[in-house]
């Protein structure tokens, strides 16, 4: 597991964490404890020469305050230190912030038993901000991993008393654990799409067989199990998982239970694709793969069945496979447990959010595209709308898009947070990032593009699109736009370039459709050019242009 | 039990084995300073030996040690 160069810093000491952490990861061998933020402050400091990509400040609530446990106090303790960290607070890199468990000894006799929630509450506040502020804080859940062990294991008075080494054995370990898995997330890819099954799966029992036993699914007993398990998939949902189903059912008795079954959490539009029928579990799978236009290799498939399973890890091995809790009481878990291997990531964005919708609608897309005579008909029909939004305002968003984006990508050049904030305020630089609407709904900010001026020639150093709205001569329009501007800025010619990768033949040939004369071409990339008062007249339809 | 709390030393101040003995005092060893004496302490707990605070921080040498552990 890649997890980068880490850095641990704290105002308790730390040096055992940072000693088992070291069995795995690369960290930073911090120059005693308690000085975080003077470490942070002074540019000379062994930790900036250390250049840490992921730092962790590991903060003790009860220590920051000197056990002053006066809330007026506390605002002024906690805001100060927030609002240094905020000063000293580099851009480059990311800073996870544990969130707030106040422990002090003398809490156990205070008659004031909201007190501690209430301290605790000023620091979640001010962290909460902070991430708002800057995209490259995170929260770091301190708090749940202390409530998993409980104060007694968690904490050692002894430990404390000894060396100012503020937990438990086990509780380091965790705290070593959490640290190596929240690392590990800046760097992995995460899964993209769950599939499921549904009997014995979604509910327990059959579909179908109502007559006989109705499915388990209710407020009690293992229907509970069942709904808690949907619960659990709803808040994936929610945050970017794209639930499918690939069930062996008649589609008319699973359609009715996910409609009208009073206890179901997950309803229809919850899912981004179906397959219920008796077809082999692999064709399916491949078949929901074709319609969202996803790789197999970021599948998960979760099915009760022992043969589905090996079955499907026999046909198409990219796809994971976890097993299956021999128990219903173990299935919430389990998933919780899958979340966190597979599709757990590191920052959640308002596009994530959005997913299942516009996965969604790109199915009833392409139910138009059948149905529409002409592929022209068919676009015209889909009233596109090519929105320019501020690269700065959705510097998350632009940063995704690039990295993320394999087949239509031009050039394939990946950046860190801090580097595409450099280029959105660099003056050589024009960034261009639309937001694609249609009938069907919002695609979100799906196409980028940026010029670099600052050579002999303006050239277009990266263009990526989404594979969401591919096909729908979005990029003729793209360019046209970035064309003109370059053309109003003065500029009479302007360079493009392709850069093979494995996965980027779909636009292997995108700038020759688009008039651009081949200059150079090399094993490394091909050179383009265009001159901008020879540009041809492109086919797209957007609809600002339909109705004039 | 000894052997188990001495190759626990020897691991948390990453020396040879054979380095540390029943008759090592704690100054004669570069490694275990205070934050390795805190360590080991904390370690010995996971074996089942707990050593009181004030005990612990008067530590002088690894018979007393093993002795305070029911070694001996």
């Amino acid at each position: 597991m890649t997890t980068g160069r880490l850095a641990v810093l704290s105002n308790v000491n730390m040096n055992m964490v940072i000693r088992m952490l070291q069995k795995n990861a690369q960290v930073y061998e911090a120059e005693g404890y308690g000085n975080e933020l003077g470490t942070l402050l002074n540019p000379q400091s062994s930790y900036h020469a250390y250049h840490a990509e992921i730092t962790f400040l590991i903060m003790d609530l009860a220590e920051l305050l000197e056990h002053d446990l006066d809330p007026v106090t506390a605002e002024q303790k906690i805001g100060n230190w927030f609002r240094t960290l905020e000063g000293c607070l580099p851009q480059e890199g990311v800073f996870y912030v544990s969130d707030a468990y106040l422990w002090a000894v003398e809490l156990a006799v205070l008659a004031d038993t909201g007190r501690k929630s209430q301290l605790e509450g000023i620091w979640e506040r001010e962290l909460r901000n902070l991430q708002q502020k800057h995209a490259n804080v995170r929260s770091f859940p301190y708090r749940a991993l202390a409530e998993h062990f409980g104060e007694e294991k968690a904490f050692s008075p002894k430990m404390w008393y000894m060396g100012k080494v503020l937990w438990g054995m086990e509780m380091q370990s965790a705290l070593a654990e959490q640290i190596l898995y929240r690392a590990g997330l800046e760097y992995r890819t995460p899964k993209k799409v769950l599939v499921l099954d549904l009997d014995n799966t979604l509910w327990g029992g059959l579909a179908g067989e109502t007559d006989h036993t109705p499915v388990v699914l209710s407020e009690d007993h293992s229907g509970l199990a069942y709904k808690n398990l949907q619960r659990v998939l709803k808040i994936m949902q929610s945050q970017g998982v794209l639930l499918t189903i690939a069930s062996k059912n008649n589609e008319a008795d699973a359609m009715e239970i996910l409609e009208h079954h009073p206890h179901m959490v997950l309803r229809p539009e919850d899912f981004a694709a179906q397959r219920i029928n008796w077809d082999p579990k692999p064709d399916n799978i491949r078949k929901i793969a074709e319609e969202l236009n996803l790789g197999t290799d970021s599948f998960v498939f979760f099915d009760d069945s022992e043969a589905e399973r090996e079955m499907v890890r026999q046909m198409l091995p990219e796809v994971e496979v976890p097993e299956f809790p021999a128990r219903a009481e173990d299935l919430a878990p389990a998933m919780v447990k899958i979340y966190e291997t597979y599709f757990a990531a590191a920052v959640i964005t308002g596009e994530d959010r959005e997913k299942t919708a516009q996965y969604r609608a790109n199915a009833g897309r392409k139910q138009m595209e059948d149905r529409a005579g002409s592929f022209e008909e068919y676009v015209k029909k889909l009233e596109i709308c090519l929105l320019p939004v501020d690269p700065k305002e959705h510097l998350d968003r632009l940063t995704q898009l690039l990295n993320k984006t394999n087949q239509f990508n031009l050039t394939t050049r990946r950046y860190t947070l801090e580097q595409m904030r450099q280029i959105t305020e660099d003056t050589k630089k024009r960034v261009f990032l639309y937001q694609v609407t249609d009938v069907f709904g919002d695609n979100g900010i799906v196409a980028a593009a940026i010029v670099d001026t600052a050579g002999e020639l303006p050239e277009i150093t990266d263009f990526v699109m989404s594979c969401r709205v591919m096909g729908r001569n979005i990029e003729n329009a793209v360019i046209d736009r970035i064309e003109q501007q370059m053309q109003e800025e003065g500029y009479t010619v302007l360079r493009g370039r392709y850069v093979p990768t494995a996965k980027n033949k779909p636009v292997e040939t995108m700038y020759d459709r688009l008039g651009y004369r081949k200059t150079d071409s090399t094993p490394e990339g091909t050179c383009y050019e265009i001159v901008l008062a020879e540009r041809p007249e492109r086919a797209y339809w957007l609809k600002e242009n339909l109705y004039d | 039990m000894k052997e188990k709390i001495i190759k626990l030393i020897e691991e948390v101040l990453k020396v040879p084995a054979g380095t540390i003995t029943e008759d090592t005092m704690i100054e004669d060893v570069e490694q275990w300073d205070s934050l390795a004496h805190v360590m080991i302490i904390g370690q010995l707990e996971e074996l089942g030996v707990s050593i009181p605070l004030e005990e612990a921080i008067e530590l002088k040498g690894m018979r007393e040690l093993l002795e305070k552990a029911g070694c001996e």
